[in-house]
């Protein structure tokens, strides 16, 4: 494999692992029936969480733990107002992203105010995040198909009733499915400051958690397919860059786009037959 | 519920904004369009307003507009507050700097870019042009492979203006030089300034230039990664954020330029018109990374020195997109 290709392929890889990763929370929590539009705030706070631990004790490892707590903490919040409180899912999921966006930058400001000089985040290497993007697509595929928990949690997302007449307990299982979602944006958000990049930006997701709440639903709610939409996705941004890169005519508003409307294009032949979780977002009130 | 939801958000919405005045002193305002800890543009603004408090004695306040309603809020509140002074910085302050100006004639609003001039409102025009064709013309001069690049945030008309004298500059030097310019859609995404820096290296280049916010840390990165790559900060001296690999920055004295118009308002001399600072006023600047000044060739070096004179002279026109 010559230079070029081996770029590609690496700069492929950066691209889609944060999105896969967050993907796959999502999937678990709306399998659960829990609509989580909260995750790109919960990717925010995991990176600057993330970035904080990693600066102030140098240690990837907890770092990344760092990320993933704070990511799970947020979800914590966000299902007390929604399980517990039966809030509207939108309306939170939204106030939780302005809630984050406003609260890492000024606490961004104050843990590093300008005065200091420029921090860097430990490494931990490729590796790491692209083996751990790989079980947890592999963990995430098996415990939905072929375990009892597994079932219990579709059954739980597809009628809530049914599976607590069976003596499944619904929000415990809505409470840890969301928890997880917030864990996996969490780490989604440590990947951008541990690998993509090395320091921690306000507002440096730019709509990644959007685009994998996207990749949930194009991708029919299925692990696989979605890692191959995030594949896309991720495939067509690397090259859009190389084609910017060759100074081609075009303008770069339409080269930006290409990843967004081709992922869109090719997901969407597929989506006509995507039934999301018959009771996706609907409160569950058990009637005692 | 809802309701204590849409708190959550106004609470943090509020955080955004940082404030300490009071009546009687003289008053400055900033508006910055993204964060002050950009290493960058922000950055150096904020920098300037302390300078202005430090200097004047002045009381100042800042807050970060990220929208065209914030920026418009933004003025309005420092201007009603009795605010002498308030800088928008950047080229899309202008048309809320010349809205909210009818509403505040006593109110003098500086943007620092752009072009409308009313009797309350001025532009600060950087020449960064003159520095980044300067660049240019060394950049060039040393390519091995005579392919340069340059990293943007959002095509907006002072970035291009930069980028397309940092083109001429090249082209002066070596007719056979090929720029590409690259831009990311976004001043806050460091993992797309990184990957499109880096795309733009396996394509061949070993020179780059940028005009990225907080998003030049992935420029930075991506250059750290790259050996024998070169490349040149913009607006402000990013020297040390990639010692081994960044020979010169373009700079902006913002600080000082905010001072020299801060004090004409203080002493009620301001005159509304397009304030040009260039290379001549000392506001742009070109800081050499003295660790790798080795790397440039005596003669290159003479004649970016050269340049430098002629363009304060005034006998070199660099050339600007108008607007």
């Amino acid at each position: 494999m010559d230079a070029g290709t081996l770029a590609l392929l690496l700069s492929l890889l950066r691209l889609t692992t944060p999105l896969c990763i967050a993907a796959m929370g999502e999937l678990v929590a709306e399998r659960a029936g829990v609509l989580n539009i909260g995750i790109e705030g919960m990717m925010l706070v995991g990176a600057l969480v993330a970035f904080a631990v990693g600066v102030s004790t140098g240690s990837g490892l907890l770092a990344v733990l760092g990320g993933i707590s704070a990511g799970a903490a947020l979800a914590a919040l966000f299902a007390a107002f929604v399980l517990w409180r039966g809030a509207d899912p939108i309306v939170c999921g939204a106030a939780l992203n302005l809630f984050a966006l406003g609260a890492t930058g000024t606490f961004y400001r104050v843990l590093f105010p300008p005065e200091l000089a420029h921090a860097t985040a430990p490494q931990p290497g490729a590796l790491v995040f692209v083996v751990l993007t790989g079980l947890l697509v592999l963990g995430v595929g098996l415990f939905l198909a072929r375990t009892r928990l597994g079932l219990a949690l579709r059954a739980v997302g597809e009628r809530a009733d049914a599976a607590h007449a069976q003596g499944v307990r619904v929000l415990r299982i809505r409470w840890a499915a969301t928890l997880f979602g917030g864990a996996c944006a969490g780490l989604a958000g440590a990947t951008l400051v541990l690998w993509i990049a090395d320091t921690f930006v306000e507002g440096m997701t730019s709509g990644r958690g959007f685009i994998a709440l996207a990749l949930v639903l194009f991708g029919g709610y299925r692990p696989l397919r979605i890692v191959a939409g995030a594949l896309l996705f991720g495939a067509a941004s690397a090259l859009q860059f190389r084609l910017q890169a060759r100074g081609l005519e075009i303008p770069y508003g339409l080269l930006l786009m290409t990843p967004y409307l081709l992922t869109l294009a090719v997901l969407a032949l597929f989506a006509s037959r995507v039934r999301p979780p018959a009771d996706l977002a609907r409160p569950f009130r058990p009637r005692v | 519920m809802r309701f204590l939801c849409m708190l959550l958000a106004l609470v943090c919405l509020a955080c955004e904004r940082s404030q300490d005045a009071q009546p009687e002193a003289f008053q400055v305002g900033l508006l910055t369009p993204g964060s002050i800890r950009d290493a960058g543009w922000n950055q150096s603004a904020y920098e300037g307003l302390l300078r202005v408090r430090e200097e004047l004695g002045a009381e100042i306040a800042h807050q970060v507009t990220r929208t065209p309603q914030q920026v418009e809020e933004g003025f309005r509140d420092l201007a009603a507050r009795g605010f002498e002074l308030v800088f928008g910085h950047g080229f899309e302050f202008q048309d809320a700097a010349a809205k909210v100006g009818r509403e505040y004639p006593d109110t003098v609003f500086i943007t620092t870019s752009g072009s409308t001039v009313r009797p309350n409102v001025s532009p600060i025009v950087f020449e960064l042009e003159q520095a980044t064709y300067v660049l240019g013309y060394v950049g060039a001069s040393i390519s091995r492979r005579a392919r340069l690049a340059a990293v943007g945030g959002v095509k907006v008309p002072s970035v291009a203006s930069t980028f397309m004298a940092f083109e001429a500059g090249a082209r002066a030097a070596r007719s056979t030089v090929r720029v590409s310019v690259s831009y990311i859609g976004s001043w806050t995404d460091v993992s797309a300034a990184r990957e499109a820096t880096l795309a733009a290296i396996a394509e061949g280049v070993d020179v780059l230039i940028h005009n990225l916010n907080e998003a030049a840390h992935g420029f930075f990165q991506a250059v750290r990664e790259s050996e024998g790559v070169l490349a040149f900060g913009a607006n402000r001296n990013q020297n040390a954020l990639a010692p081994e690999h960044v020979l010169a920055s373009a700079t902006i004295d913002i600080p000082q330029a905010l001072l020299l118009v801060a004090r004409e308002v203080e002493s009620g001399s301001f005159q509304p018109r397009s304030i040009r600072f260039g290379l001549r006023d000392g506001v742009i600047q070109i800081e050499w990374n003295e660790g790798l000044l080795a790397r440039v060739p005596a003669d290159v070096k003479r004649e970016a020195d050269a340049l430098v004179t002629r363009i304060k002279e005034g006998a070199l026109e660099v050339p600007r997109a108008g607007f």
